[in-house]
């Protein structure tokens, strides 16, 4: 497949996955409360699929996400989408700088995910004028809202890996481990 | 080639980051009328019926999930409701002997006339929710075209579930009375004196009525309700009697007397709700008629606070 090809393979499945996953959430995901609060999976979605395409797709899937957020449940617009493209964008950093590998990223980068997500909007809420106290029960809403998000975040970590892998393109570095992995160039060894 | 890439990448999360504020910027100083939320409205008006198609398409599902959360709650509703059984019971019989008289009354001042299907009750399905937790909101499927309008009072079988925030065509934004916009003057049920019913931020099984004379009497069980008036208008948006939840505890604080209240309507399971469409023009239509249909000489003192009390038995009933 030619470049120009996988690319808008890649920007049509990402659209697809984000406006499923946007209107599973807002029709069937939020009806359902676990342990008093929501299920959000839409920082999910936007931290994966930094963490699979990179910061560019991540920071503009996020502000897409977030725009098709605010508009379907008339939210303040441009809150969502200022979060999300954050998020989008660190976790596409994260994986352009450290590409981590371990089994539990997903997890660890949901949970943060769900908190920036979550500490952000009531930041920006704050500072929009919400009148409303700091209360323990706001930060255990928090703090359960990141537990739940971390327990759904490996599901769909698999799902999302598994809708993108076929078009995203090849990448250098992967390959050069890869090759390590198999040629055992990775022993200390070997490079002395 | 590097330094390009970087570059590029920059600018596009400044460019991001720019446009997320200014929308932000133009939608927050807009007026409710304005072009953004237009856009929105508009939106709202297309994605409608797919909202509504998904939602009746995906409720199986909904209901698996919802079916297996309340296993884990039903022993214990189910004590707590074998109680309320027993005691609703005790308060029936108390209650048919007063009902009685107070039909009576009803017969002379005419104020079954005060009831919700005067206001035009919209019988809506809700088609979807916000998961977040400073927006206690809900989307319906009946909009402007069926008679809704912004600020019509929205109900179910239990009571008081919110208002209408945004209205398009076919669709509407309902905001609950958990959402941290809300507020609405109530009273409790045997009482006179009214205060404002607020969410309690980040709980959204609990509300807080508010601003109570520090005299006001009130107990565990209580129910509260509507008393006709909101804090932030001068005119009513709420039927007066509306219910809204029952008192489980009395916090005793400086001046006033605030109460926690658990909201009667579960806002977590919302199907079917009720939009009451002429809340206000009915009710003063219905007052005025009420006034003038009184004896010379009475009729002058159900203009004030007189006619708000009997506007509140009424619809209470």
């Amino acid at each position: 497949m030619s470049s120009s090809g996988t690319v808008t393979s890649l920007l049509a499945r990402v659209a697809a996955l984000a406006v499923l996953i946007v209107f599973f959430q807002i029709g069937v995901v939020s009806e359902v409360p676990v342990f008093g609060v929501n299920v959000d999976l839409s920082p999910l979605l936007v931290a994966f699929v930094g963490l699979l395409c990179g910061s560019m797709l991540g920071a503009l899937t996020g502000f897409a996400v977030g725009l098709l957020v605010d508009l379907a449940l008339v939210q303040t617009l441009g809150v969502t989408s200022l979060i999300f493209t954050l998020i989008g964008f660190w976790c596409g950093r994260l994986r352009e700088l450290r590409d981590p590998q371990a089994a539990l990223t997903p997890l660890l980068v949901g949970a943060i995910a769900s908190a920036v997500s979550l500490v952000g909007y009531s930041l920006i809420e704050f500072m929009l004028g919400v009148d409303a106290p700091v209360s323990l029960e706001l930060l255990r809403q928090i703090v359960l809202g990141i537990v739940v998000n971390s327990i759904v975040a490996l599901p769909l970590w698999a799902i999302v890996r598994r809708v993108l892998e076929g078009a995203l393109p090849e990448d250098p570095r992967r390959r050069r481990r890869r090759r390590a992995y198999t040629t055992g160039g990775l022993s200390p060894l070997s490079r002395a | 080639m590097y330094d390009k890439t970087v570059r590029r990448r920059r600018a596009v999360l400044v460019l991001l980051v720019v446009l997320s504020l200014l929308l932000l910027t133009a939608y927050f100083g807009e007026a409710p009328g304005g072009r953004l939320h237009a856009v929105q409205r508009g939106f709202l008006t297309v994605v409608s019926p797919i909202q509504d198609g998904a939602n009746k398409a995906l409720k199986p599902v909904r209901d698996l999930f919802g079916g297996i959360g309340d296993t884990f709650h039903a022993k214990s509703q189910r004590n707590q409701l074998l109680k309320q059984v027993g005691k609703l019971r005790r308060e029936l019989v108390a209650d048919q002997g007063e009902k009685r008289t107070y039909r009576q009354l009803l017969g002379i001042y005419h104020l079954d006339q005060l009831g919700v299907n005067n206001y035009h009750p919209v019988t809506a399905t809700v088609v979807a929710k916000s998961p977040n937790i400073w927006y206690s909101t809900v989307t319906i499927d009946k909009g402007e075209a069926a008679g809704v309008h912004v600020n019509d009072p929205v109900i179910n079988g239990e009571g008081l579930v919110g208002k209408v925030a945004q209205v398009a065509s076919d669709g509407a934004q309902v905001e609950l009375i958990t959402d941290s916009r809300m507020g609405v003057s109530a009273r409790i049920g045997t009482g006179t004196a009214t205060g404002i019913i607020r969410p309690k931020v980040g709980n959204p099984n609990d509300l807080l009525l508010e601003y109570l004379p520090a005299n006001t009497p009130a107990v565990a069980g209580e129910y509260v309700v509507t008393s006709g008036t909101v804090s932030s208008h001068d005119d009513s948006l709420y039927p007066p009697g509306l219910p809204i939840g029952q008192v489980t505890s009395v916090n005793e604080e400086s001046a006033y007397r605030s109460v926690n209240v658990r909201p009667m309507a579960n806002l977590h399971n919302l199907d079917v709700v009720q939009v009451l469409t002429s809340s206000r023009g009915g009710r003063a239509a219905s007052l005025a008629g009420l006034a003038a249909s009184l004896p010379a000489g009475q009729g002058a003192g159900t203009g004030g606070s007189g006619g708000e009390q009997l506007a509140s038995t009424g619809a209470g009933g």
